[in-house]
């Protein structure tokens, strides 16, 4: 805060940063969502396999998938 | 929406979360032990034909008896198994070709190998637990030291698919067994946007990503087709779900549900009628999601996927139900007639 912003007295009410309070509650949620994964991730609309990039010519996705 | 679907619904970003720093370590760690890739391994021996079957290790293996029915049929096609279902095929005299790996625990996996460092029952209960493997819950000791003498007298035969993420105790089991190891990368995220951990790894080791999709099972079911070409791909043991009547602390995600929701645990489980058996079979989210994953990468599957589990929960679009007697009858037949049964 600048300091010509600061006033020279106490407010009674305690003031929650929200914005903090959230990302500390989705932090929790993403941590005890993730013991329930799997053991492998899954990347949804995209091949089965990729083989790499050819030379110049884009991904080599296979042709099953 | 259901509790337990609206977990399932958040499960893609929460594996993602879950293995994906302690998967790219052990690529780092393994990175000295890679000689072969897995598209290597259709060039070796394998069975005959188009057809193989995947082993998963759910409940109805068991109660089908569906290995002893396989050893039986003489099969004659390419067998793949997850790991978790090594032990299971070696005591029912079924030698897997190709047996597949991915799971990063660092204690847990090497089980499925037999661990012959194991001295006393560990205080983690995930194998007693659950029923993926039986034998486990009676005697954790004698179970281990049989399948340490299985695996060390089938591994030469072997060959193990396995994930860079795998657990280094498992690679070391693997190469201590004299099993044939051939590599892949697990498909972390998208390969073809900036900053890909896929795109990442791959250009740390040359190695082809598989999608995995959530489980070692699913991933055994895609090695079969994206990788050794097999254009009929029979399930056993892949039910994606528990058996009815199975209590929910039995359950393989029971200690973190309930650690998770407390009380109201029982309603992140999903109860689902297989249409064949008319048995109620149900799943946690994580199933759930499993399943739904499974069902999406077999429309995309450039191969005939026929569920001969007789139970479970994987039935939809793009999957065949088939009794195993049958599915195994009609590949007989259709070597006989190209020649090589």
């Amino acid at each position: 805060m600048p300091e010509f912003l600061k006033g020279n007295y106490k407010v009674d009410a305690r003031i929650e940063d929200k914005a903090a309070s959230a990302d500390s509650t989705d932090e929790f949620e993403k941590k005890a969502l993730s013991r329930l994964g799997g053991s492998i991730c899954f990347v949804s609309k995209k091949s089965l396999i990729w083989k790499g990039e050819t030379d110049g010519a884009g991904t080599k996705d296979s042709q099953r998938a | 929406m259901e509790l337990g679907r609206k977990i399932a619904s958040a499960l893609e970003a929460a594996t993602f979360e879950r293995v994906a720093g302690v998967g790219l370590a052990n690529a780092e760690r393994n990175h000295s032990r890679i000689a072969r890739s897995v598209l290597e391994i259709s060039e070796t021996p394998l069975g005959a034909g188009e057809a193989a079957v995947v082993v998963g290790a759910g409940p109805s293996l068991h109660r089908r008896r569906s290995l002893e029915r396989l050893r039986a049929s003489g099969f004659a096609g390419t067998i793949v198994a997850a790991d978790g279902a090594l032990g299971a095929c070696l005591r029912a005299g079924v030698v897997p070709h190709v047996v597949v790996s991915v799971d990063p625990h660092p204690e847990r996996i090497v089980r499925w190998f037999g661990d012959p460092a194991l001295r006393t029952a560990p205080a983690d209960d995930y194998f007693r637990r659950q029923e993926m493997d039986p034998v486990q819950s009676l005697d954790e000791l004698s179970a281990n030291r049989a399948l340490v003498e299985l695996v060390d007298a089938y591994g030469p035969k072997i060959k193990v698919a396995a994930a860079t993420s795998a657990a280094p105790a498992v690679v070391e089991r693997c190469e201590q067994a004299r099993m044939e190891i051939y590599w892949w990368n697990p498909m972390y995220d998208d390969y073809d946007k900036p900053g890909s951990l896929s795109r990442r790894l791959w250009k740390m080791n040359g190695l082809p990503c598989l999608n995995g999709g959530g489980n070692v099972g699913t991933a055994a079911w895609v090695l079969a087709h994206a990788v050794l070409g097999k254009r009929r791909v029979g399930l056993i043991g892949l039910d994606l779900g528990y058996a009815p009547g199975t209590p929910y602390e039995k359950t393989q995600y029971y200690p973190e549900l309930r650690e998770l929701l407390g009380d109201r645990y029982r309603e992140a489980f999903i109860h689902t009628e297989n249409p064949v058996t008319r048995e109620t079979w149900f799943s946690d989210p994580a199933y759930h999601w499993f399943r739904d994953v499974f069902l999406e990468m077999a429309r995309l599957a450039d191969c005939e996927t026929i569920n001969c589990t007789e139970g479970g929960l994987l039935f939809g679009p793009g999957i065949t139900t088939a009794p195993l007697d049958t599915f195994l009858e009609t590949t007989a037949s259709t070597a006989r007639k190209d020649g090589h049964g």
